[in-house]
């Protein structure tokens, strides 16, 4: 009698458990789809209302990580990384732990917290449990350098996962192809216009040593001809004044030659690169 | 005796089947996840998670099936909140008569117009008094005579204005009202004329001494260079520093009248943030209101 007393009683608290079990799934399966057909914003109400009425915690890691997905599409970084903590406190193995834990990564690199990114890097790498996905964290560590603009450090990141990966031959020829600012200046202290036509900019190198000139030559010109304050005064306004320019203009076009030189691998990444990406 | 036994195993047995399925019907996974009830609590906690638009979708889907006051309430404040204030001045509307909420209705409807930055109509509507508060008269009142310092329209007397606002922020009060009242604004047509005179003194007017100063120095020294290059016979770096020097002394007429532009732009601007901030920090002596 109690042994069937007993049979049945499991059987109801099973039937009963896997009843709501069951509402839950299909909620689950509802808010996937609308994950994977890209509606973020009302995949986010589902999975809320499946983590409403999850009173198990069965989905709760599943729930953030989704919902700190779906937040991160929709370039709400701030409230993806939220969640992806949740998640990270929701964790039911290492492999949970890692997961959310690089998602936080890749959201603090889209959102340009590059110390941050690299600080979890850095935390990633001295913990133990994860010392043999030392790959996958230097290859975020990579990444953080590339959106920071610093493909010379990109470059040695990448190269420790392999000395030809794809992105360590990119950020190594993106940094090559770079200009240096300070080179740039010094050489138009010396002759101006010099450092805009290193930076690429030949017209307006060549224009600002015509002007130079030009002043250069009224300045001494004043002063030949006994008109000193003259000869103060158009050095001053004048010459000095296209002199400073041009020291000025080599600054601003390396500048602009580095900015071009890094939009153009973003560009490719963005567009051509089959690799996972933040 | 084994029937007896069988007797109570059965009892026990139905006991049990309609315990588990009682309980399972106060699941709210029970039936369907969509039912009003469940939307109803989901949307309670989403608005106690301040996620305003979310819980107003729930909650307008509840309240097709249901009626309730107190969420007609919450969706109305969630499209405040959010800054629907069509919906929300529409759904407040809703409880002004026979709602036990119609009191507090009436003064966030007040408070939408308000933050809608509909003055015009929130004064009119204050002053018609169809919609008026007995219980929240005072802040009503007080957000018609507030609304006089975040447009332009033409200032009440000083102490109809302030006899709304407590003792402790009247000199506060004072002084906006005579900032408001008698703004110390340039005027661009004298900083232009001053500047025709004397290069460089419509910009000094205006504040800008250093900025006055410069094109000052500037117009001066192309003229003389001008004049000694003419003098000098070199005629195309005379007419170069001519060219130069009207451009200075043309370019800070037009200046002196776009400084005294920017610095009135900028009097308005600093009035405008310093009155918002003192009347959000004292959240706009508004009481808090939730249900």
């Amino acid at each position: 009698m109690k042994i069937r007393f007993t049979a049945i009683l499991l059987l109801s608290t099973f039937l009963f458990t896997a009843k709501a079990q069951d509402h839950l799934l299909i909620q689950s399966d509802y808010a996937n789809n609308l994950f994977n057909s890209k509606q973020y914003y009302d995949a986010i109400t589902e999975y809320k209302r499946l983590q409403f009425f999850d009173s198990t915690k069965t989905f709760n890691y599943e729930i953030n990580y989704k919902i700190g997905e779906c937040y991160k599409a929709g370039a709400k970084y701030d409230d993806a990384v939220k969640y992806f903590s949740f998640a990270e406190l929701s964790a039911r193995n290492e492999d949970e732990h890692f997961d959310s834990k690089t998602q936080i990564i890749r959201t603090n690199i889209l959102r340009r917290t590059t110390d941050r990114a690299l600080q979890l890097c850095d935390e990633l790498e001295k913990d133990q449990r994860f010392n043999g996905k030392s790959d996958q964290i230097n290859y975020w560590r990579g990444w953080a350098f590339i959106l920071a603009d610093n493909w010379e450090y990109a470059a040695k990141s990448f190269a420790k996962i392999n000395s030809n990966h794809e992105l360590k031959i990119l950020a190594e020829q993106t940094d090559k192809a770079k200009v240096s600012v300070t080179f740039a200046k010094v050489i138009s202290y010396i002759l101006p216009g010099a450092g805009a036509i290193y930076s690429g900019k030949i017209l307006s190198g060549l224009m600002s040593i015509g002007w130079n000139l030009l002043s250069g030559y009224w300045t001494v010109n004043s002063f030949i001809e006994d008109r000193v304050f003259d000869g103060v005064v158009v050095a001053e306004l004048v010459w000095l004044r296209f002199y400073r320019g041009a020291i000025q203009n080599a600054e601003e076009f390396a500048l602009e030659k580095n900015l071009e030189v890094s939009n153009k691998s973003l560009r490719y990444l963005q567009n051509e690169y089959k690799g996972i990406k933040p | 005796m084994k029937t007896k036994t069988n007797k109570r195993f059965i009892v026990a047995f139905f006991f049990l089947i309609v315990l588990l399925n009682t309980a399972n019907c106060q699941l709210p996974t029970a039936g369907n996840i969509f039912s009003p009830q469940n939307r109803l609590q989901f949307g309670n906690f989403l608005y106690k998670d301040r996620d305003y638009l979310r819980a107003a979708e729930e909650f307008k889907e509840y309240l097709k099936n249901e009626s309730n006051d107190t969420i007609v309430f919450r969706l109305a404040n969630s499209y405040f909140k959010i800054g629907l204030f069509t919906e929300a001045v529409d759904n407040f509307k809703g409880l002004f008569f026979g709602s036990q909420l119609s009191e507090e209705a009436r003064l966030l409807f007040y408070e939408t117009i308000f933050f809608r930055n509909d003055y015009k109509s929130l004064r009119e509507l204050a002053d018609e008094k169809n919609y008026s508060s007995s219980k929240f008269a005072k802040e009503i009142e007080r957000l018609k005579y507030m609304s006089y310092f975040f447009d332009n329209s033409a200032l009440p007397d000083e102490n109809l204005v302030l006899k709304n606002f407590p003792d402790t922020v009247q000199s506060r009060l004072v002084n906006f009202y005579q900032q408001k009242k008698f703004p110390q604004h340039k005027s661009p047509t004298t900083a232009a004329i001053l500047s025709t005179f004397i290069p460089g003194a419509g910009k000094i007017y205006t504040g800008e001494v250093g900025d006055g100063i410069t094109s000052l120095i500037a117009t001066a020294l192309t003229t003389y260079l001008a004049v000694t290059n003419f003098n000098a016979d070199h005629q195309f770096r005379g007419w170069l520093f001519s060219g130069l020097a009207a451009f200075f002394y043309a370019g800070n007429i037009y200046g002196s009248a776009a400084s005294a532009q920017i610095y009135n732009a900028r009097i308005q601007f600093n009035f405008n943030k310093e009155v918002k901030l003192f009347f959000e920090q004292r959240n706009y002596f508004l009481p808090k209101i939730d249900y």
